[in-house]
């Protein structure tokens, strides 16, 4: 085994955490905006219409402030006023019911009561009065409202019910969690979508109508390049222009590839391949157009390699490696005679592809555009290399680029999608 | 048939790119041109021209031209170029099975358009180029590729290279196998190129030729041993390592 095989092949989830991350972060923070917006908008109407002041005086206070008298009780004058200015009355109950001492009680309540009566009003209303009891030592203190002042209910559950609302309390917050996210995926997916089908399109209709036009320049200056009876100068500027064209044939189709791979719009056009088949027919369609002496392709396909099968765009992968070969060819003019060795193996029932060239490598920045870590950047023009790691990533596959210790620039490429 | 006594129709809305490529076909020799500029007036011309080829621009005012193609397709299996101005047209063209013929992506070099639509109408009327050639020299010996035969010291031949190459002298004929042909053929056809192990398994055996690389390596040897003096040493017939053969 080579020890370039353990090279760590460099990809990443970025793009995908990044646009997960984006649409449902910014959901959940207005769930809870919402929750926060929500809580205080309660509390302060709450303080704005609600008479928080309707509460019982407490019993216990008012026996404090009893003392006893030889005709009976006596109040704290303070609490008198108390009573007073709430509107409240109480009652004081000895152990058989009678009632000993009372201030302000309504005047159609008896003075005595039976353990029924007791027992009624300790959970309901006392004649429609609002009551609240505490037990004092042997006696009862009944801290009474005025009628349609209070709302009082019993509230009793088994502790089974009780049981199965604590557990699933937190079963349906996490669903509705769960529920949450997802809409919100949904949601900031179809918005994307719908803005990034419509730039798209753009694209495509601009590189469309730049074509025919385009086809007339290249078409005409090819023309003139090669008419003799122009003067040589002429016909020099002609090829310029010529050439110069057909640059922009590549910048055209490159723009409209980069935009639907980065959308990934391109509809795949998956098929069953062979990557030795393409790598060789690639490298060959080099060869055969390279000056003689000026481009060495070493190819290393092993037996697995050989029979290797991918499910794979083959206009898209043949895009692909040319791009790679192009840039070796294009920026590996270290030596007199670029080199490439291209191998491709089986590990792990995973299709390896390896270009490695003799070059000058790539420079830092490069690397750190090339592993998605830096967006933008204009140093180097890398637009070729961007497109082959599009391609590669579009097809699910893997794509690292590195430097070898002997010099010179390598790429890996990982498919999962091996079929035989 | 002579190829540039081929009728072709052009069809492109463009009318500036339509005279350039009517330019482009008579400088190459193709002196029967006919154009429209949509649809309909293609499906009139069509009858009247009864054109041996079609380029056809996916995009027309009245409809666009695989659609136009499909009309054509019911009466006439005319072969067709089609001109295209986007990048998807290439995978419907392969994804519609349309059957046409070649596709042009715009912009188009002329020697692109001409090679194309020359390679199109030599495929489909099997009419000659002028500088067609049926026979290969290599070296002492000569192949016909008309009748698959390899001659070795014809006395034609013999006067230009001699007996200089003493022991390697051989005489008389050999026929190639359907097999050897083939490969010769291709490889002819490209000569000086390498031709790729994986598209002469193609020529050879055309569909589901995966696995036949080793098949292949036997056939090299045996059409070796008829037109390489020294087949251990081939002069001709090269191997390209890891890639492919070249005839050189």
């Amino acid at each position: 085994m080579k020890d370039f095989r353990k090279e760590k092949v460099n990809y990443n989830y970025k793009k995908i955490l990044r646009f997960f991350g984006y649409g449902v972060l910014t959901v959940l923070g207005m769930v809870f905006l919402t929750g926060v917006l929500n809580i205080i908008f309660l509390i302060s109407a709450a303080v704005a219409y609600v008479n928080t002041d309707s509460s019982y005086i407490q019993g216990g206070k008012v026996m404090e402030a009893l003392t006893p008298t030889e005709s009976g009780y006596e109040l704290d004058g303070e609490m008198a006023e108390e009573f007073e200015r709430q509107d409240q009355w109480a009652m004081l109950l000895d152990q058989t019911g009678q009632v000993i001492w009372s201030i302000r009680k309504p005047e159609e309540l008896e003075d005595q009561y039976t353990q029924s009566d007791i027992a009624r009003m300790s959970k309901w209303y006392l004649k429609g009065y609002p009551v609240q009891m505490r037990v004092w030592d042997d006696r009862i203190m009944i801290v009474g409202m005025q009628r349609e002042m209070m709302w009082k209910y019993n509230i009793e559950f088994s502790i089974s019910w009780m049981d199965f609302v604590k557990r699933t309390f937190w079963v349906f917050f996490f669903i509705n969690f769960v529920w949450i996210v997802v809409l919100a995926f949904i949601f900031t997916r179809r918005f994307t979508k719908k803005r990034e089908r419509a730039r798209i399109e753009w694209i495509a209709g601009i590189s469309h109508d730049i074509r025919t036009p385009l086809s007339m320049v290249m078409g005409y200056s090819d023309t003139l390049e090669h008419a003799e009876e122009l003067p040589e100068e002429a016909r020099q500027q002609a090829s310029v222009i010529r050439h110069q064209s057909v640059v922009m044939k590549e910048l055209i189709s490159d723009l409209n590839l980069t935009s639907q791979l980065e959308y990934s719009m391109q509809t795949l056009r998956k098929e069953e391949t062979r990557p030795a088949e393409i790598v060789r027919a690639v490298a060959v369609s080099f060869l055969n157009d390279a000056m003689p002496g000026m481009l060495e392709i070493e190819m290393e396909i092993d037996e697995s390699g050989e029979q290797m099968v991918v499910k794979a765009d083959r206009q898209l992968l043949v895009r692909a490696f040319r791009n790679l070969i192009n840039n070796s060819v294009k920026h590996g003019g270290q030596a007199d005679t670029v080199k490439i060795k291209i191998s491709l193996w089986e590990e792990k029932r995973k299709c390896y592809i390896r270009f490695q060239d003799n070059g000058v490598g790539y420079s830092e920045e490069v690397l750190r555009r090339l592993q998605g870590r830096k967006k933008e950047g204009d140093a180097e023009n890398i637009r070729g290399l961007e497109i082959v790691r599009k391609i590669i990533l579009a097809h699910g596959g893997k794509i690292g680029f590195g430097n070898c210790e002997e010099g010179g620039g390598y790429c890996v490429i990982l498919f999962p999608n091996r079929l035989k | 048939m002579n190829l540039y006594d081929c009728k072709i129709l052009l069809v492109d809305d463009e009318r500036a790119l339509r005279e350039m490529v009517y330019g482009f076909l008579q400088r190459a020799g193709f002196h029967q041109v006919a154009m429209a500029g949509n649809c309909k007036e293609a499906e009139k011309l069509f009858p009247d021209t009864e054109p041996h080829l079609i380029l056809l621009d996916v995009m027309l005012p009245d409809g666009d031209g695989f659609s136009l193609l499909r009309k054509l397709r019911q009466i006439s299996e005319v072969p067709v170029i089609f001109l295209s101005a986007r990048d998807e047209d290439e995978s419907r063209l392969r994804g519609l099975g349309l059957g046409a013929d070649d596709y042009i992506t715009k912009p188009f070099l002329p020697e692109e358009l001409i090679l194309r639509v020359t390679a199109v109408l030599k495929r489909v009327y099997r009419v000659k180029g002028v500088q067609e050639e049926e026979k290969i020299a290599l070296g002492n010996c000569m192949v016909d590729l008309g009748s698959g035969v390899v001659h070795w010291n014809d006395s034609e031949n013999k006067n230009q290279n001699g007996a200089a190459n003493g022991e390697y002298d051989r005489e008389g004929e050999v026929a190639l196998t359907a097999k050897e042909y083939a490969i010769l053929q291709k490889l002819a056809q490209e000569r000086g190129r390498i031709v790729t192990i994986d598209a002469l398994c193609d020529a050879v055996w055309q569909e589901e030729n995966f696995g036949y690389e080793n098949t292949l390596v036997v056939h090299i040897r045996r059409l070796r041993e008829k037109i390489e003096e020294d087949p251990s040493h081939p002069q001709y017939l090269l191997t390209v390592r890891g890639l492919g053969y070249r005839l050189v």
